[in-house]
């Protein structure tokens, strides 16, 4: 999996890009035809032409903006992603919808990732598609809880309500938004659902009161005292990004080795 | 000419283009001199200048509407005229944006390092 994930840290590549390809970057889609003479069935081929043209459309859309991409990666399911920086938003998502050879007019999706082991903890990732030239593009960028990243409104009217819903879920406060306020959770919650460290059962539970004549809304009391579970596996989750384990520090000729205690 | 042959694009809100040659010159010229503006290295600048200058070119020597669409290659004219404006539209936010300058600020380190 990690072969297969073409990273391009910007700036990283030949300046000389060539230009007659990359007027149609996008444009030839070819699709692969299913040879007979199939070896693995149910894995997905490859498809290396695919996989080549987002890296060259990739790699042209950073250099046309370097001063906001940070990084650009064709996954190995053929979905290209761009990282910016967080006050790119406007500019990229503009650049992406109105520039001739990119033309991603609609935005499918908006959404956030919350990683709280981060220094900035959510990840907003934008997903676009070009109906021009039948593609797709995935745009990410990153923020905390305090600082506001600016609204994709003024580019992409799809995005109010999925902001609205980032705002409601996660608590990520998107600046110039024309309308944000709660969209999913109830009259009155508080707190942010999807972040990782709200807890499951949530802090208040609702229930009818016969007496009062309406619904009220007490503190969740739990039926069991709270048990922590050692859920890790013991089996490798993830052997293709095995980290090289650290090594023990090299002595100087000398030196001897610390003593243990 | 347009007119008579052709009564619509097929498309919502996109209504059929009486003189696309004339309005065409007059885009692509002005996005040329709004490309002028940018520093000479702009890799925006070069991209773009090459690719308008190439659909220019069709303009001023293709007569025929339908030979040119297929000669640009990017669906009807009126979709290409589209595209000119919105190209016009953002050649001129990039001025003010500048985004060939180098980048504002390197990501935190381990940023986009997946997975955690």
């Amino acid at each position: 999996m990690a072969a297969s994930l073409v990273r391009f840290v910007r700036g990283g590549l030949g300046r000389s890009f060539n230009i007659t390809r990359a007027s149609c970057l996008l444009q030839q889609q070819i699709r692969p035809q299913s040879s007979t003479n199939e070896t693995r069935p149910t894995v997905r081929p490859r498809d290396a032409v695919t996989h080549k043209q987002l890296a060259a459309f990739g790699e042209y859309v950073a250099e046309m903006m370097p001063k906001y991409i940070q990084q650009v990666q064709v996954t190995c399911y053929n979905e290209l992603e761009v990282m910016i920086h967080p006050d790119g938003v406007i500019p990229v998502l503009t650049f992406l919808r109105d520039h001739t050879n990119a033309q991603f007019r609609n935005m499918i999706d908006l959404t956030a990732v919350d990683i709280p082991s981060r220094q900035n903890r959510f990840e907003i990732v934008y997903n676009l598609l070009s109906l021009r030239y039948n593609s797709r593009i995935r745009v990410k960028t990153y923020t905390d809880e305090l600082t506001p990243v600016d609204s994709a409104v003024p580019v992409h009217k799809a995005a109010n309500w999925y902001e609205r819903e980032v705002w409601d879920m996660y608590g990520v406060f998107f600046a110039n938004h024309p309308d944000l306020r709660r969209i999913l959770t109830d009259y009155g919650f508080e707190g942010h659902p999807f972040r990782k460290d709200f807890p499951l059962s949530g802090y208040v539970e609702v229930r009818y009161d016969d007496e009062v004549k309406r619904v009220v809304a007490e503190p969740v009391e739990l039926a069991q005292e709270f048990r922590k579970f050692d859920l890790n596996t013991p089996w490798e989750v993830f052997p293709a990004y095995r980290e090289p384990k650290e090594t023990a520090p090299k002595l100087e000729a000398g030196e001897t080795a610390p003593e243990k205690k | 000419m347009a007119g008579l042959l052709k009564k619509t694009t097929g498309l919502v809100g996109l209504a059929v283009s009486q003189n696309p040659h004339e309005r065409l010159r007059i885009l692509y010229s002005k996005i040329l001199a709004s490309l002028q503006t940018m520093p000479q290295d702009a890799v925006y600048r070069r991209y773009t200048e090459q690719l308008v200058k190439e659909r220019f070119d069709h303009v001023k020597t293709e007569p025929d509407v339908e030979k040119l669409e297929k000669k640009i290659n990017g669906g009807q004219i009126e979709e290409v005229i589209f595209q000119a404006e919105c190209e016009l539209a953002l050649s001129r936010k990039m001025a003010n944006w500048k985004p060939w300058e180098p980048l504002v600020e390197e990501p935190p380190p381990n940023q986009w390092k997946w997975p955690v």
